[in-house]
């Protein structure tokens, strides 16, 4: 399983992205990352999942998942994350840090 | 409430995501041991009474709404922001990041989100959104020099100075003076602005990169103010808040704040004055024709 993960805007603008190859993490993280991919139901999530409204200097997120010869790939408000896909996008925002920032 | 009454309540998130928290600190309240309430009461006090003393303005919707804040949302959370009823701090990661209360033109410049909502409404999106962006740091900034009483020529024009940890290579987090040079760091890079509408950020990433464009607005406000001279938020000031309250619709592109900024320069100063020429020319010297 690869993940790509993407973090634009915030008060900041300060871009954040990386690629997260599962097979190369520790089998303690392999573990956690892959329950929290399952318990989003990512793969079937809407392509996009945007706020009616925009607030100001909140973040976007642009999440791929590839797996078993199927990718998918979500674009999504932080205010509008649903519940179940949150404690992914927490682990991940956590896990990439600043050498994962790039423009 | 009787208009004109400066209101304020704080509350605590507790690293959580539920808004608004805990309230700790409430309007006449002892300040508290908690550095980040105490900073985001007494900072969205200055914005009041800097909005209320040079434009005469009763708070965020001109009619006393109270000033609600909530500090130490999420966990190490890199950001602050306005969702639409009041301001949210995060505490930072600590690592490239402090607290987002610490610094005065962070809170002035969510604040002014709030202003924004309530006037113009500038869709958050591509250029009216770089603008609503623009509107932010302009005010947040002018309420630093206010503070602060700096002329145009003595600000150091940037926003978020001090918002990096000293292991970061930054001046600040943007530079209206000059946008492209706040930072730039071997671990977070090059600050990404265009000073000049011949780098216009075309990609769809944060919202269409409103806050990588609002550097070309934020320089022509600075342009202007300094040909201009004095203390920035007397004419420059005056000129863009009566634009942004009174005359700039929701889906004003560059273009029309170049016009319309102008036109209220000219109204408010004398016609063909030279408020109006520096305005005019701050957008001109950016790439944007009214
Ligand atoms: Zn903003």
């Amino acid at each position: 399983m690869k993940i790509t993960f993407e973090r634009s805007g915030g008060f900041t603008g300060l871009r954040l992205a990386a690629e997260i190859e599962l097979a190369m993490l520790a089998e303690s993280e392999f573990g956690r990352l892959s329950q929290l991919v399952g318990d989003s139901g990512f793969f079937d999530l809407p392509e996009q999942i945007l706020s009616k409204e925009r607030q100001p200097d909140r973040f976007s997120y642009r999440l791929t998942v590839a797996e078993d010869g199927r990718t998918h790939t979500v674009e999504v408000d932080e205010e509008a994350v649903p519940e179940k896909l949150a404690p992914l996008i927490g682990w991940l925002t956590e896990k990439v840090g600043p050498k994962d920032i790039s423009r | 409430m009787p208009p004109g009454r400066k209101r304020r309540a704080v509350y605590d998130a507790g690293s959580a995501r539920q808004l608004p928290g805990v309230l700790v600190r409430e309007e006449g309240g002892r300040a508290v041991r908690d550095r980040a309430v105490n900073e985001a009461y007494n900072t969205s006090g200055r914005m009041y009474d800097f909005m209320s003393r040079t434009y005469g303005r009763n708070s965020i919707d001109g009619r006393g709404m109270r000033l609600d804040s909530s500090v130490h949302f999420g966990v190490r959370y890199d950001n602050a922001f306005w969702n639409g009823s009041q301001m949210v701090y995060g505490d930072g990661d600590g690592r490239i990041f402090n607290r987002f209360t610490g610094c005065i033109d962070v809170v002035g410049h969510e604040l002014a989100h709030g202003i924004t909502q309530h006037e113009a409404g500038l869709r958050y999106q591509g250029q009216p959104g770089a603008l609503n962006e623009s509107f932010s740091d302009v005010f947040g900034s002018l309420l630093k020099q206010w503070v602060k009483k700096e002329s145009a020529a003595r600000a150091d024009w940037l926003i978020g100075a001090g918002l990096f940890t000293r292991r970061i290579k930054a001046a600040g987090l943007r530079s209206m003076k000059a946008p492209g040079t706040a930072y730039d760091d071997p671990i977070i890079g090059r600050d990404p602005q265009p000073a000049h509408m011949k780098d216009y950020y075309e990609g769809d990433e944060d919202n269409g990169g409103v806050h990588i464009n609002s550097g070309t607005p934020n320089h022509a406000f600075y342009l202007a103010a300094a040909a201009i001279g004095g203390y920035a938020w007397e004419k420059a000031g005056r000129v863009w808040y009566a634009a942004l309250c009174d005359r700039l619709p929701p889906e004003s592109s560059f273009s029309q704040a170049a016009r319309v900024t102008a036109a209220v320069a000219g109204e408010l100063f004398g016609r063909g004055g030279r408020v109006e020429q520096a305005v005019k020319n701050g957008w001109k010297q950016v790439g944007v024709t009214g």
